[in-house]
């Protein structure tokens, strides 16, 4: 269950993926001041630019070791200034820096960690070895930032073996924190489990993912912690592998959206549609009964309602996977029961103060839908809020 | 929410005598923990001999929402650009700190003793490095607002030298710790008590209104921000609000969201007097085309004008409050027991609860059907005006009818695919190219060719005994459609199938226009395209839905 480390960090805007486009190694030299010792591709960055934006380079000390991104009119150069102190340098401290630069529209805060790292190997090799400061560094450093900067714009990740030390980069794609999953949603995967080896929760939860368990069943079912089975989840919808949808209960109440004329216009989507909803792929339903029934749910109007109106099975229409797909290709949407109880007993106003839905009141306290709201509808100081 | 608000207001400048940082907001922080930070990098201490391979842990340079860790001094040496980064955007981040700003080269108006007429003076805004890049845009344009200020005011009367001069003085007379110079300039130096009302109005409303040397008005709207107190906690980009007044039309109406008095306070002394008539005449009953003649300002001119009060997060775009509309909760409409809106509404309607009135909306619900004849007049106004506030406050959503035809029970593959088409289950998909097009092209007879189908030949026989009309006015429709539209019995009526024919035509039916779009359009009433839609309703499938164009408030992406 690996969430990448960098979780904290949120997306950073939505810049555009891309291409490294360079990378350099700057240094600063005795007597010439910062300069860029090597560079694939070569002259990349000018020297007349290179000297205006010198000092976000080889930085004073205080920003040694600190991710710095400079962002110009064309480029985006990413850096980590790093300082070696020891007598044998010149002028007693070594100072270098490794700097990628891509396009400036594009989000490089993927690729922080990697330059992070590379600098430390860097660093490693240099101690070890005077990699850096001794001998035709060009011609070793070439060869090492050309792999780099082909192999990780191809395939994403890179292995090093120069010398002594070996080390292994690669560019993990930051998205966004999955949000925390409720014991009355359902999973349903969307698509095929890649073919992994993966941990052995996972292993145990993932048969009982058939779209229509929810996450407390899935853990009795599967003897599994039901907070595991939560955390095992949120890693699935992390990857996209998994989505989430609100229990199917023949008293739902759902909704059409603006997105449910993207059924009557494109084909291809209305032919994944019939398939899915379909009971049987020898007779598919009618494009024209499955948009009608889609267009009925209204506020107010249950499945149990349009069941009894439109008589599916007739259609040859499973009215659960009709369900399942408008809400996963958002067409259709559940309206939320919120009881709100506005009389004067504490422990009531509590439970029910219209934050928490119908569904998770039930699934908290394990009373069917039916009896709650047969006893809430008697009690005339609680309200009912849809939306 | 937290990272649309900026850490510090950073003032730089740098010419001949070199760079400096005159002044910073907030300032009271930093001192506290500069003992801390001075003893890290106490340079008597022996050099600890820590592992140069040990990765650092991420640093940041946040710490509870103050910029920390940077000096004075490498601060101004970041934000003193070279001449080759003048006069354009820049942006720097560092850790987790994102600086912004717009270095401003500006003419001195007297030369310096030693002969350089220039000054670059950068106000650098630093957020946190997680702020989008519309709410980075927006901070390099408030910085760039700056320095166009500074520049002129210098132009005009040296202001900016003569500040500059009275902080690097400042900072000259020795005092023990950079604090006590900044408490003298905030006390000596307009410009820095303007940086410090920009920081608080940047924190605050999102709306920066300061006059620089009391002459030159800075205003800049931050609409991530400003649309936070009727949206609590959705950020609203700039994009969102262009795609909706893009999507602006004159049947659509503005609701304000202040009393029309507070809005005369926010029109300055020399503000557009159109905007001022435009208010007076300002009804949420009213739409745009209703306003622009009874305010007597051209329609163009009143959605520049309606733009711009929305972009200021003065008021919302709404479909004209009318007793046919139907409205429901809005799906992300804050509205429990513990909801600050619920003490607000009750404060503004005393006696009454919000979730009670909100209540009643949870079946979509139009005034129409909550007007009681017996009711007194005073009761249907307060019905408007809870009405009115929920719509304020983005709790309620307007549900519109759209109409989608779909004469055939499934549609044809679109044509140019249909060769690949072999192995489909279903024979009517094999029968024609293209009927209902995925792009909206006209109908033309060029576009749609025609293929006989011999299972409509029954039904096309049947229709020899109708009229000339008939086949007239559905000329350019494909033959199955036709035979499919002419079972229904309303086809006999002249009228009702030319309006018919001529709504289809306009590609009314698409899923694209609600009944009101047709009736504004097509100068109908609202009476005549129901009549319509239940004659046609075999052809004509019906849905609710709100208005994507105007509802882009509520949290879900269309």
């Amino acid at each position: 269950m690996a969430f990448p480390e960098y979780n904290r960090y949120k997306i950073e805007g939505c810049g555009k993926k891309g291409q490294i486009r360079c990378i350099f190694f700057c240094e600063f030299h005795p007597t010439a001041g910062p300069i860029i010792s090597c560079s694939e591709p070569e002259n990349y960055i000018s020297k007349e630019l290179f000297d205006s934006i010198s000092v976000y380079i080889i930085t004073k000390a205080e920003l040694q070791r600190s991710t710095i991104t400079v962002t110009l009119s064309n480029y985006k150069i990413l850096g980590f200034p790093i300082k070696i102190e020891d007598k044998k340098y010149e002028r007693n401290a070594f100072l270098f820096n490794l700097c990628f630069v891509c396009d400036s529209d594009i989000r490089t805060v993927h690729y922080e960690p990697v330059v992070t790292k590379l600098s430390d190997y860097l660093t490693a090799m240099e101690i070890e070895s005077s990699f850096l400061s001794k001998g035709d560094k060009v011609v070793k450093l070439k060869s090492i930032l050309k792999q780099i900067l082909e192999e990780l714009n191809t395939k994403g990740e890179c292995a090093l073996s120069q010398g002594p030390i070996a080390t292994h980069l690669k560019v993990v794609s930051i998205r966004v924190d999955p949000s925390l999953v409720a014991d009355h949603q359902v999973p349903i995967l969307i698509k095929e489990l890649p073919e992994q080896h993966w941990d052995l929760t996972t292993q145990q939860v993932t048969t009982y993912i058939d779209g229509f368990n929810h996450i407390a069943r899935i853990a009795a079912l599967s003897d599994v912690e039901n907070s595991l089975v939560k955390a095992c989840i949120q890693n699935l919808i992390y990857y996209g592998v998994v989505s989430l949808v609100p229990l199917f209960q023949y008293g739902n109440v759902y909704c059409t959206t603006p997105k449910i004329k993207i059924l009557a216009q494109n084909y291809h989507f209305q032919q994944r549609c019939l398939s899915y909803v379909a009971y049987s792929q020898r007779a598919l339903p009618n494009l024209r009964e499955v948009f009608r029934i889609y267009s009925s749910m209204t506020r107010g109007t249950t499945v149990k309602d349009l069941c009894l109106r439109f008589n599916p099975v007739n259609l040859r229409i499973n009215e659960r996977k009709l369900v399942q797909f408008g809400v996963l290709e958002g067409l259709i949407r559940r309206i939320h029961k919120y009881p709100v109880y506005l009389g004067d007993h504490a422990d009531l106003q509590k439970s029910l103060s219209g934050s928490s839905s119908l569904d998770e009141i039930c699934c908290s306290t394990n009373i069917t839908t039916q009896r709650l709201e047969d006893q809430l509808e008697t009690d005339h100081n609680v309200i009912m809020i849809w939306k | 929410m937290m990272e649309v608000s900026p850490l510090s207001l950073i003032l730089v400048k740098s010419d001949s005598k070199g760079d400096r940082l005159l002044f910073r907001y907030p300032y009271h922080i930093q001192e506290s923990d500069e003992c801390a930070s001075t003893q890290r990098k106490n340079p008597y201490t022996l050099p600890t001999t820590e592992d140069p391979l040990q990765s650092a842990q991420l640093t940041s340079n946040i710490i509870k929402g103050y910029l920390t860790g940077f000096s004075d001094e490498v601060l101004s040496s970041l934000f003193a650009v070279k001449i080759e980064l003048c006069d354009k955007n820049f942006e720097l981040k560092v850790n987790d700190v994102r600086f912004v700003g717009f270095p401003t080269q500006i003419p001195l108006m007297k030369k310096l003793k030693d002969g350089s007429g220039y000054m670059l003076i950068n106000m650098i805004i630093a957020l946190h490095a997680v702020a989008s890049p519309s709410v980075v845009q927006c901070y390099h344009e408030v910085s760039k607002k700056m320095g166009i200020a500074l520049r002129f005011e210098e132009k005009r009367c040296g202001y900016a030298s003569e500040q500059t001069q009275l902080m690097t003085a400042s900072h000259d007379e020795g005092f023990q710790n950079t604090k006590e110079a900044f408490n003298i300039i905030l006390e000596k130096c307009s410009l820095a008590r303007n940086i410090k009302k920009m920081y608080y109005d940047l924190c605050g409303t999102g709306l920066v209104n300061v006059y620089i040397n009391r002459w030159i008005p800075l205003s800049y709207c931050l609409p991530q921000k400003a649309h936070q107190w009727h949206l609590q906690g959705k950020i609203v980009e700039p994009e969102d609000i262009y795609k909706c007044l893009s999507a602006l039309r004159p049947y659509h109406s503005m609701l304000l969201l202040y009393p029309v008095s507070d809005l005369h306070d926010f029109i300055p002394l020399d503000g557009s007097p159109t905007l001022i008539r435009l208010l007076s005449q300002y009804s949420p009953l009213k739409n745009l085309q209703t306003l622009s003649a009874d305010s007597d300002i051209t329609l163009n001119h009143v959605f520049e004008l309606t733009a711009h009060l929305f972009y200021w997060a003065k008021a919302t775009i709404i479909f004209p409050i009318c007793s046919a509309n139907k409205y429901v909760i809005s799906p992300d409409a804050p509205v429990h027991r513990d909801s600050p809106l619920v003490e607000k509404f009750s404060e503004e309607f005393p006696g009454y609860n919000l979730l009670q009135v909100i209540s009643e909306y949870s079946l979509p619900t139009s005034l129409g059907q909550k007007y009681n004849p017996l009711c007194h007049p005073s009761e249907q106004s307060h019905l408007v005006k809870t009405l009115i506030w929920m719509l304020q406050h983005h709790l309620l959503i307007q549900l519109h009818t759209y109409i989608q035809y779909m004469p055939l029970d499934n549609m044809a593959k679109p044509a140019g695919e249909s060769l690949k088409l072999q192995n489909t289950p279903n024979p009517e998909l094999e029968s024609g190219p293209s009927t209902v097009p995925d792009t909206p092209d006209p109908r033309s007879e060029v576009d749609q060719p025609r293929m006989m189908n011999f299972s409509d030949l029954t039904f096309i026989s049947l229709d020899d005994e109708k009229q000339e009309y008939q086949e007239e006015l559905l000329l350019d429709f494909p033959d199955e459609e036709r035979s499919s539209i002419f079972r229904i019995p309303a086809t006999n009526n002249p009228e009702d199938l030319r309006l018919f024919a001529k709504l289809c035509r306009k590609k009314y039916f698409q899923g694209e226009h609600h009944i009101e779009e047709i009736m504004y359009h097509e100068n109908l009433r609202r009476s005549q395209v129901l009549q319509l839609l239940d004659k046609f309703r075999d052809v004509l499938l019906t849905y609710e839905t709100e208005d994507p164009s105007i509802s882009m408030f509520s949290s879900f992406d269309w």
